[in-house]
């Protein structure tokens, strides 16, 4: 049995890694289109923009670690397609290699703004290592860095390039920050850090033209003009789903999946970030998350060794930023009502619905909340407001 | 042998750990039910203070990720954790509680 991977980022990493766990003797081979090492993208917007070369949370294992395992790699190769049919992938060099299971683990990649000038190689986006060691080498005192996108990467970007003396301004064209992943309170709240640091915060504001000078970019905005050094686009990530379209699975921005990672063909699968996921309401949710290319691959991998173990966790994900982290766990949306319990420094917050149930939470430096709150979620009971709101409680005596 | 007071014995509630710093070596120490276990605070993740975390039967949680530690044996329960922490004795000497940091 020989299972091959396309796409040797997290996902890709983990379900080989999950399945070798699951099944001692089948072939796998993992192909990625860097020449690096899988590794993980938290370290990308933070550790290694301050300098840190190896930091341990890119989890990156030496090769010997995929021989010791034996996990075929192929690093830097290129595939052009996959033919169901014939069940053969088909490398970019003409070579043709069969599988008898396949995993499309080919994650995304950053969206760029649609604008003349945007092909500038002053303008840049941050996805791979190598596009954080080539912003970690220009990043310096005063260099002015205009960020696009008041998400989670273009702020994360703002606190190490503030950190590094940079000159930023942020363009938000919604009214807020993280607009899709925080409620408006929490947003506000780390608003404030970036303006205290110094960093110059553009809510409602569209970047429209890019002029490439020979000293500098001249930016047109819906608020003026304003001349950047850089400038960083991070206004989310696009699917890479064109392999799987181009062969036939079925796609909705992501490639559709049930809960184990089963795609429209049998013994096809897709893990992590570019899999569209089936919940237990029916409709299809993708994810761009750490959390989902960590443990929905043990999900793939069960699924080929032809067992069922769903992948139903609750949405969690985290910043850092200025020292401080941020923990989103479950729903974020604004028809919650959203009750903060404070101690010092430390901040949970938790958001209601109309029932009184606890749908989602925030957790400032508060980590220690997180398993309790999970499980506050899960058991969907109605939970007495003062209860909820008292400091003095502490949370894991409310479930 | 280097024994280092922490608190004293009744001072300790079950689960909420008490952390001592001795030069680099910053330890956190657990009351469970059968006793006094000293671990290493900083987990082998990334860098978080395990004090920080979630603990209960028998089991610390890194604050950021969640990864799991067993606070007897200092044993890594799961990813994203590998790498155990390093674990330290501890003894009760005239109602102190105190670790050996050798």
């Amino acid at each position: 049995m020989k299972t091959v991977i396309i796409g040797a980022g997290q996902a890709g990493r983990r379900t080989a890694e999950l399945l070798r766990g699951l099944d001692a003797t089948r072939e796998i081979l993992l192909i990625g289109d860097e020449e690096e090492l899988p590794y993980d993208r938290p370290p990308l917007s933070k550790e290694i923009l301050l300098g840190e070369v190896h930091p341990k949370g890119l989890m990156q294992r030496g090769v010997e670690v995929y021989n010791a395992e034996r996990i075929a790699l192929r690093l830097g190769a290129r595939v052009a397609g996959v033919d169901l049919g014939t069940a053969r992938v088909e490398m970019n060099t003409g070579e043709r290699i069969a599988y008898d299971s396949l995993v499309i683990a080919t994650g995304g990649r950053a969206r760029m703004l649609p604008l003349p000038g945007a092909a500038d190689p002053r303008v840049r986006t941050l996805r791979t290592i190598a596009d954080a060691r080539a912003l970690q080498a220009i990043l310096r005192p005063a260099l002015r860095l205009v960020i696009v996108g008041a998400g989670l990467i273009g702020l994360e970007v703002a606190a190490a390039a503030t950190a590094l003396g940079c000159a930023v301004t942020v363009l938000e064209v919604s009214g807020r920050v993280m607009a899709r992943c925080a409620p408006a309170e929490i947003g506000a709240l780390i608003a404030s850090w970036h303006q205290g640091a110094g960093v110059t915060m553009h809510m409602n504001c569209r970047l429209e033209a890019i002029a490439p000078d020979k000293e500098c970019l001249r930016l047109s905005t819906s608020m003026g003009e304003m001349n950047a050094d850089l400038v960083l686009v991070a206004i989310g990530a696009i699917p890479n789903t064109e392999l799987a379209e181009e062969a036939g699975l079925a796609t909705d921005d992501g490639i559709l999946v049930d809960e184990c990672g089963r795609t429209s063909e049998e013994q096809v699968y897709a893990a992590g970030e570019v899999a569209r996921i089936r919940q237990p309401t029916g409709h299809h949710v993708r994810f761009e998350t750490w959390q989902v290319a960590q443990y929905q691959p043990s999900a793939v991998a069960h699924a080929i060794c032809g067992a069922d173990k769903r992948y139903l966790e609750l949405p969690w994900h985290w910043t850092n930023q200025y020292g401080r982290n941020v923990q989103m766990l479950g729903a974020q949306g604004e028809d919650l009502e959203w009750l903060t319990r404070e101690e010092g420094e430390r901040l949970t917050s938790l958001g209601v619905d109309a029932y009184g149930r606890v749908r989602g939470a925030v957790l400032i430096d508060n980590g220690r909340d997180a398993t309790p709150v999970r499980r506050i979620i899960g058991a969907e009971q109605v939970i007495d407001r003062d209860a909820l709101l008292d400091p003095k409680r502490p949370i894991r005596q409310l479930c | 042998m280097a024994w280092y007071d922490v608190a004293r014995e009744d001072s300790f509630e079950e689960d909420v750990p008490k952390v001592v710093q001795v030069g680099e070596d910053r330890v956190a120490v657990f009351r469970l039910e059968d006793g006094f276990y000293a671990i290493s605070d900083i987990c082998t993740h990334e860098y978080a203070l395990l004090s920080d975390g979630f603990c209960e039967d028998g089991k610390v949680e890194c604050p950021l990720h969640q990864a799991c530690f067993d606070i007897r044996t200092g044993k890594a329960l799961d990813e994203p954790a590998e790498i155990d922490v390093d674990v330290f004795p501890t003894r009760v000497a005239d109602g102190v509680v105190q670790v050996d940091i050798g």
